[in-house]
Formats: structure tokens, sequence, C-alpha cells
């Protein structure tokens, strides 16, 4: 099946004989001609498995687009793909595509777990790593403050900074009492953490009555529910991720924990928004999209594209993963084909990187750039949902729009100090 | 109290759910002697399959009431693969346990890849299939009435499996193979017949269960490895290879857990092992197990 | 057939030690995880083989050999990879007695459910105390100092192809003659001899529970200096480690190389490692092959590849 796939890819990738009869016009021809090869190393199975697939799809997306138009400078792209699991292994299979594969680029990991570890080896390694998602932050402090081979996402807490300026905008002096339900790591940490920190910032007085952490994967949530329920709260802020949001939602709706109105705040949510189904989830609650809002009215042509390919040929509506995994592969051929303008020859991989830092390019979600320090700038949607749609699941009433320049810290600071301190508009 | 009712619901609701799970897992012990790390693969296999059957029986026009029953006939159906398993095991009953264990691990790695390759890396869910079996709410009490009737399910089927341990001429036969292997032998059990339907069995407990459940949860690959240590730990306090010790064990569990979430929700998981340990310590083996050394 | 082993694994050493100029820097990356599995399960079937206890928890203890690492080198700023060794190998003996202490007093399945209970426990606490153990994310692992040299001019892969990979083929040489000298000593003896017939060594004086203690703690020990290299070569130290899984395929490794022969496990951790990553190369249903070709093993060749390399030897022979 996968052998079947990568010949697939290779094929996409086209080798000379597909090369000759392209547009090689605007480009020089180089030594060079074989395809550019570029490693991913993403989730297939487990919990993660989903967002690897979807991740895959946009990058697969973004590489015939730029082979069908002449590929990155002239060159092909070729991708090969490996499996990200545990750390241990994951790491052993960018060993494979860096040294063995002799890749020129590496992108993926969506584990946080994964990406802290794989950040310093591939550092060290002098490897050429774009992340789609994941963090080199531990907990949310930055391990890798000046990297020069890594390039990450955005920082882990956009979504939930924007989920709670959202949270304080409109329901500011509707709610006292306040519960958490988050995944059991670092990342359900500082999300909840960092809800908190804003409610104090905006003199939001509340009161937290329950914080539950179920182990990622979770799939039976009763007794966390009925704990949550016993506090009675006014608002719930999670950040659940993969199947346990939807089966979270169900067995609040089957206990009875949305009846008095309660508020809830979900600033990941767009990872499943095909699998909360309206019948159990109110309208009204704040649902984080990320970086695509798939039914968009505004979107680019580019991404109502993607979508219509998506929904056609996978019978499923995509999200922000695709955005990440596209939008890396795009910075990587905005840098290739700056540092080869500037040179006016096949750029080397120092020059590929400087190039890099401070490209702008466009996303299937909207614009983006990498910033100098190696960290990714990109729009992120979030709003309230209604359920006035086609789809059997609720989409967003209102969509509110932040470049996450307002939303994420500058280089360098600490974050809880910026939240602090600081100039941070509702 | 209200509150306290929700909190000991969800436990007993867990319950069942292991139940179900570790049932399986007990009656092949209790007769085979074989642990199989593969009951979780039976009970994620079960979810998967019994989401696919209701998606046909909604393309078939089945009206909602009647999904409950499809997803226990597909459960059972999938009991199926069964036979096959245990002709594979059979060929290491008179080994080492190292071999026994080994086999149904090597089982778990490959149902983890059968299931990707039928149902994909994405979590599979039943939309709002639960949902639809609304509620059942008295004052301020309120259950969704699908769990009451999984953990009225759980109930039956220990009491199935009770009665027919005891009640039935199979039943005794069983027990009696389980306790002297070699008796039965001589006095003409066909005891090929006998392990082959325990195993089909304890298959069907387990597809049964994830069928059944799946409503109220979802299906994910990494459901079986998750699963069988929680099995595992029901089994170890109740007693390796014991119903009674399975139903009990379960319910300790699964109230443990409850409580631990509702009280300090650091211990969830760590509550569970300190109870294994304990019982280990005080009474080797599990409060309704037979003396081992 | 004595003087045939001992050149076999004269000329096995040489190769290990050759492998760097032979072999490109990804494979040494690959091989050195094989050595650290390797020692690990040296130690491992002390136990199994020798003892013929199944632990289906042994993870515990490559996790805190790992752990170990992680805490000495990136929160108390040790370097010293000696140190590093010796003190988180202590930290698993002192790990493996109150466990030992319980476990040592049933055999069979008991033994192997209650190994399986505690790694268990130890996964929970690692992902659970967040605080102290970094949670899902683990702790970093910082590159050690080999005898007082750090080899500052080395990047990480130099480092690790180079000088780290020397090191551990030589711990391998090291740890696996003292293992060697364990199992030929009357300690060793005895263990078997309580394997084969507990009752009677009971009778002839052998302190079974005892003796089974000290070898749990032996091979605790041996587990942890693994998993202390196989952290460095990650560069972190995740939960993952202890999981009850990763307990599996140590039995996996010992079985797919042959329990019964003293170098079994080590040509099943090669072998484990190698076939996992071709595997993982070629398909993405790669734990199928892998759970498929286990019971190929267990079904057909149940002495494992040494078994069969010796059936095959004697039939040669015969000839």
């Amino acid at each position: 099946m996968n052998s079947h796939r990568r010949k697939l890819l290779q094929a996409i990738g086209g080798t000379g004989v597909v090369a000759a009869a392209s547009p090689y016009l605007s480009f020089p021809a180089f030594a060079q001609n074989t395809p550019i090869r570029v490693g991913v190393i993403a989730p297939k199975a487990g919990i993660a498995g989903t967002i690897g697939e979807c991740g895959l799809r946009g990058t697969m997306f973004a590489v015939e687009r730029i082979n069908a138009t002449g590929g990155i400078a002239g060159r092909k792209v070729e991708l090969i793909v490996e499996e990200e699991t545990n750390p241990k292994d994951s790491i052993e299979r960018l060993r494979k595509l860096v040294l063995q594969d002799k890749v020129d680029c590496v992108q993926g990991i969506v584990s946080s777990g994964v990406s802290l570890a794989m950040g310093a080896v591939a550092e060290e390694m002098k490897a050429l790593l774009i992340f789609w998602d994941g963090t080199t932050q531990d907990g949310v402090k930055e391990t890798m403050a000046s990297p020069r081979y890594v390039f990450r996402s955005t920082d882990n807490e956009c979504e939930a900074v924007m989920a709670s300026l959202l949270a304080i905008k409109y329901w500011k002096g509707k709610f006292k009492t306040i519960a958490g339900i988050n995944p059991d790591y670092s990342y359900g940490r500082n999300n909840f953490a960092a809800f908190q920190a804003l409610l104090k910032k905006f003199g939001v007085e509340h009161k937290v009555v329950a914080d539950q952490w179920p182990k990622v994967g979770t799939t039976d949530l009763n007794s966390h529910v009925a704990a949550l329920k016993a506090a009675k709260p006014d608002l719930v802020f999670s950040s659940l991720l993969f199947a346990d949001l939807p089966i979270f939602m169900r067995t609040a709706h089957g206990a009875g924990l949305m009846d008095g109105g309660t508020k809830f705040v979900f600033p990941a949510a767009g990872f499943q928004h095909t699998a909360l189904k309206k019948s159990f989830t109110p309208e009204g609650m704040i649902f984080g999209h990320n970086t695509l809002y798939f039914d968009h009215k505004d979107a680019s042509p580019l991404q109502k594209d993607f979508v219509k390919m998506y929904v056609d040929k996978y019978k499923d509506y995509p999200h922000w993963e695709a955005d990440r995994a596209y939008f890396a592969m795009q910075v990587f051929k905005a840098g290739v084909e700056a540092a080869q303008k500037a040179k006016n020859a096949w750029p080397g991989k120092e020059d590929i990187i400087s190039a890099m830092e401070g490209v702008k390019v466009q996303s299937l979600g909207g614009p983006g750039h990498m910033r100098k320090d190696h960290i990714a700038e990109q729009t992120f949607y979030q709003g309230l949902t209604t359920h006035k749609n086609g789809y059997d699941f609720p989409t967003l009433g209102t969509v509110d729009t932040m470049y996450s320049d307002r939303i994420q810290k500058p280089p360098g600071g600490d974050f809880w100090k910026w939240i602090e301190t600081a100039q941070i508009k509702l | 109290m209200t509150s306290f009712f929700d909190i000991v619901l969800g436990g007993v609701f867990h319950a069942a759910v292991l139940f179900l799970v570790a049932a399986g897992l007990q009656l092949v012990f209790g007769v085979q002697k074989i642990v199989n790390l593969a009951c979780g693969s039976f009970y994620a296999l079960g979810a998967y399959f019994g989401i696919s059957a209701v998606n046909w029986a909604i393309a078939a026009g089945v009206p909602p009431a009647l999904f409950l029953p499809v997803l226990v006939l597909s459960g059972i159906l999938l009991g199926a693969i069964g036979p096959f398993i245990e002709a594979l095991l059979l060929t290491v009953y008179k080994r080492d346990e190292a071999f026994q264990l080994l086999l149904t691990f090597a089982l778990v790695l490959m149902f983890q890849d059968v299931l990707r390759y039928f149902w994909g890396a994405n979590p599979q869910q039943l939309g709002d299939i639960a949902t639809q079996y609304g509620k059942i709410v008295v004052g301020t009490l309120q259950v969704p009435t699908y769990n009451v009737l999984v953990i009225l399910a759980s109930i039956a089927i220990a009491l199935g499996i009770g009665a027919f341990l005891q009640k039935t001429n199979f039943g005794r036969i069983l027990r009696a193979t389980a306790e002297n292997r070699e008796m039965a032998l001589a006095l003409g059990v066909n005891v090929r017949v006998m392990y082959a339907s325990v195993f089909t069995l304890g298959t069907m407990l387990g597809t049964v269960g994830g069928a059944l459940v799946v409503p109220t949860a979802a299906a994910s690959l990494d459901m079986p490895v998750e699963l069988v240590v929680e099995a595992f730990a029901v089994v170890v306090i109740g007693g390796l290879g014991s119903m009674r010790g399975a139903l009990v064990g379960a319910l300790i569990v699964g109230l443990m857990r409850a409580a631990a979430i509702s009280w300090y929700a650091e211990l969830e998981m760590l509550a569970i092992y300190l109870v294994v340990i304990v019982v280990l310590v005080f009474r080797p083996a599990g409060l309704f197990g037979k003396a081992v050394e | 057939m004595r003087t045939a082993v001992g050149v076999l694994v004269l000329a096995s050493l040489a190769a290990l030690f050759a492998l760097p100029s032979v072999l490109s820097a990804y494979y040494i990356t690959l091989v050195l995880p094989a050595v650290a599995y390797a020692i690990a399960l040296l130690g491992f079937n002390l136990l199994f083989g020798y003892t013929g206890l199944l632990s289906f928890g042994h993870a515990l203890y490559v996790a805190v050999g790992a752990y170990g690492a992680a805490v000495l080198s990136s929160k108390l700023g040790i370097k010293s990879f000696e140190l590093v060794l010796l003190l988180s190998g202590a930290a698993a003996v002192a790990a493996a007695i109150p466990v030992a202490l319980l476990s040592v007093r049933y055999e069979k399945i008991f033994f192997g459910i209650l190994t399986l209970a505690f790694g268990m426990l130890f996964h929970s606490f690692l992902f659970k105390f967040y605080d102290i153990t970094g949670g899902d994310t683990g702790i970093r692992v910082l590159r050690p100092s080999l005898f007082g040299n750090e080899f500052k001019d080395l990047d990480k892969t130099a480092f690790l192809v180079g000088p780290f990979y020397y090191y551990c083929v030589g711990l391998l040489a090291v740890l696996g003659f003292v293992m060697w000298r364990i199992v030929h000593s009357p300690f060793g003896l005895h263990l078997v001899a309580s394997r084969e017939n507990r009752r009677k060594s009971e009778y002839l004086g052998v302190r079974v529970r005892f003796f089974r203690l000290i070898a749990f703690s032996i091979s605790a020990f041996y587990c942890a200096v693994g998993g202390a290299i196989l952290a460095i070569n990650t560069g972190q130290a995740d939960p993952e480690l202890a999981y009850w899984t990763h307990s599996g395929e140590l039995v996996f490794m010992a079985v797919l190389g042959g329990f019964a022969n003293f170098f079994g496990p080590l040509v099943g951790a090669f072998t484990f490692i190698f076939l996992k990553s071709e595997l993982m190369g070629i398909t993405q249903f790669w734990r199928f092959w892998l759970g498929l070709t286990l019971i190929v093993i267990v079904v057909l060749f149940p002495r494992g590849l040494v078994g069969l390399g010796q059936d095959l030897w004697t039939r040669l022979h015969r000839q």
C-alpha cells in the first residue's frame, strides 16, 4: 500500500522525462536536474493519525501544484514520507531522511513531545527542518532561542490567547465560575493557564471551580463530566483534541451539563469540527479553527480550490493541519527561489535558510510569514458557532480573524510577562 | 446528592465497559490458561465494525430504535474470527507462557494495522446515535438512556455467563476441564471443541462489548493497548480466571477512578495501579482467585 | 564448539568496531540503539532465559536509565557518562528491589502481570507528575563527556557515530563478558537449577527467592545502562519508554534471537532494530509485518534465529 503510494509520489515528483516538457523557461538550466527531495514525518496511526493524514494531504496538494507549474526554481519536488511515532523512533526516521535519503528539507511533526526532542537533534545535525505544528518550548519556555536550521510553527498558545480574548469580548460580566477540562500534557496545561492569566489581565473576576486533566485518548469521560457538573460552572474552557472533544460534548449533553446556558470555549476544536454534531452541541460556543476555516465566505480562491478538491477527493472537510503543511512547503519554496534569484545559481542550504528568514507567503488559510527567529506568524480564525448551515455540525456564525502577531509573544520574550505587560487589544 | 449520584453512575458505567473487556480475558484464562493481550484488540475491532454496521443500517433505512440490536448482532458475527485465532494459539498450548503471551502480543501489533487498513487513522465515531436514545430524567437527576442500556447489558451478560457456567451441562464440563484437563480428556470430553468454543465466546464478549459501547465513545487505534492495561488491573484485583472477580474488580476500578477524578484528578490512573499493588501484597491471588505460588 | 563460539564473538566484536568505516552514518545511528538494546537484553535474559521469569515490565528500568541520564545531565549538570551510567544503574537497582521483593514470590504469568503493573505504575507517574517529569514531553538529555573528554569539536552525529559508538561497543563487550561470568558462576547455575525445579533446588539449599532478587536487580542495572545509551542517542527521555508495549518489544527481541542461548538476545536486538527500521521504510503497515514475523518465529522457530542457525550448522556437519 505504502510502496504503492511512494511510487505515486515519485510519479507526482516526476523525473527528467516529465520535467523536459514543463515550462523551464523562467529559470536558467541548472546542473541539478534531479528533483528536490523533501522528507515528511507525520503521524499515521494512533490518536494523532487524523492530523497527520490531513497535513499530508495539504503537502500533496502543495506539491502537485508546485510540480504542475514548473517546480521549485525549476526543479520538481519528490516526497519521501516517514511515520512520526514516539520521539525515539521519529528521530531515527529523521536521521534516515537526512543521512540516508539525503533530503534537502524535512517537514512535518505534530506532537510537541517529538518536536521538542527533534528540534535539538536537527539543529545539531544541521538539517533543515520545518515544523507543521508542535513546539520547541518546554512548557512556555523556549528551549531554542535562535536556531539556525529549525523553523517552527506559531506557538501553541496562540489559539488559547485568541479564544480567551473572544470570551472576554463577548461574555465579560456574564460568567463568574469557570471550569477547565484539558488534555493532560503541556499543551492543555498552558492553554488553561493562559486563559486564567488573560482573565486576570482584563480584570474579569472569576473562580475556578473544577479542573480536569484526562489523558489524551480517553474514550470514557462520564466521571469527568460528573465532576464538572457537580461544580456548576458558568463557563467551561477546554482544549481537548482528537476524538476526546466530541466524546466530552456528547457525554456533557447526556448529563445535562449544558442545560443552564453554560458557556463553552474551545480553542482547538477545529481538529474535529465535523465530529461535533449539532444534536449534542449548543449554539454560540467559542470555537477555534486555528489557521484554516474551511467554510469562510471570503476565503481566497486558493483555499476554495483546496476545499473543493478535499471534499471531492476525500469526502471530508479539511482542518488546519493541511494549512500548516502547505505553509511549510511554501516557506521552503519561497526561500529556495529567493536565494536562487539573489545568487543566480543554485543556492546552498545556508543561503536558503537565510532567504527563508522573514519570507512572506500566501498559505491556504491566509497570509503568513516566517519570523527572523524562525517562528511562523499566520492568520487565525475563531468565532461563535451557529447551527444555521447545510451541515450536520456547527460552523462559525461570526468569524473573528486575527493575525498572530497580536496573539503571539514577540521574539525572545517570556510568555507570562508578555501577557501581563503587552498592549493586547480585545 | 445529585452530584454524588452522577459520580457513582460515571464509575459504574466505566465498570460496565471494563467488565466487558475483562470477561473475555477471564474466560479464556480460566479454561486455557492463556493470558490474551489481544482482548483489547477484539474490543476495538467490535467498536469499529459496529460503526460500519450502524452506517450500513442507516443506509438501508433501519429505524434508530433497532441500532442497538444491530450493534449486538455485529459483535456476535465478528466472533467468527475466534476459531481461526484459536487455531493459531493451538500451536503454543503446550509451550512456555512466554510464547503464549508473545503470540497474543503479535496479534495486538497486527490488529492495529488491520484496523488502520480498513478504517483509517481517524478515530471513528457514531455521530449522535446515543443522543437519539434520549435521557432518563428524575427530578434534577438525568442519565442518558443509552448509558443505562450499556450498564444493563453488562449486567445481563454477567448473569448470562454465570447461569451458563453454573446451570448448563456445557458450563459444567467447561468448569471441569478448567479444573483438570487430563481428567476431562480421560472422561471423553472433546477438549479441542471445548477450547475453540470457549475462545470464540471470549472473543465475542470483547467484540459485542466494543460494539455496544462505541456510540458513547469512539473507536481509535490506541484503544486496544490502553484498554488491555485497565483490563489487567481488573483481573489482577479480582483474581485471574474468576468471573466474579472480573465483576468485582471492574466495579472497584471504575469507582476508584470516578472517585479519584472527582477529588484528586492527578491520581486518576495511579490510584488504580496502587489498588492493584495493595491487593497483590495482601491477597496475591486477587479477591476471588485461587491461591498461587 | 567452544573455540568456535569464541572466534565468532571476537569476529563480531571486530566487525562492530570496523563498521563505522564501512557503513554510512545513518546505519551507525541504527547500530547504536541495537547496541543499547543488546546490553539491556543481556540483563533481561538473565531473568528470562536463565531464571525462567518472564517480565512484561522491564521497560521500566530502561526508562529509569533514560530519565536518570536526563535528570543528571540537564537538571544536575553532570556530564561524565561513567557517573551517569553508575547513578542511573544504581537508581534502577533501587527501583528494582521493592518490585522484585513482591514479584519473585510468584512465577509464570503472575510474575509477568505483576511486573507489567509496576511498569505501568511508573508510566503513569512519569505521565501525570508533570512538574517533576515533564509529563508527555519528558526531559532533555544532554551530550555527556566520555572519560572526561567532551569532544566539543564534533557535531552531534559525528559524536554519536564516532567516540560514543566505540564507547558503547566497548561497554557491550565488557558487560557481555561480565554477564558471561555471571551465568557460568555457581550463582548462575543456581538460577538455572531453580528454573528447572524450584522445589528440588530449595531442598538442596538454594535460596531461590533471594537469588531471584539478585538476578532481578542485575537485570535492572543492565536495562538502565541500555536506557541511558538510548536516551543520549535520542536526546530525550519520554514516558513512552516505560509503556508496556516497549516491554513487549524487549521480549520480542529476546525470543526473535532465541532466549535459550546466551547470544540469542543480542542477535535478536540487532535483527529487530534493522527489521523494524527497514519495514518502516517500506510500508506504513509495518506493525502488521512485525507481528507476522513474531508469529512465524513463535510458531515455527521457537528457538529463535540462533536456534535456527544451530540446526543448520548441525545439519551441515552431518552431511
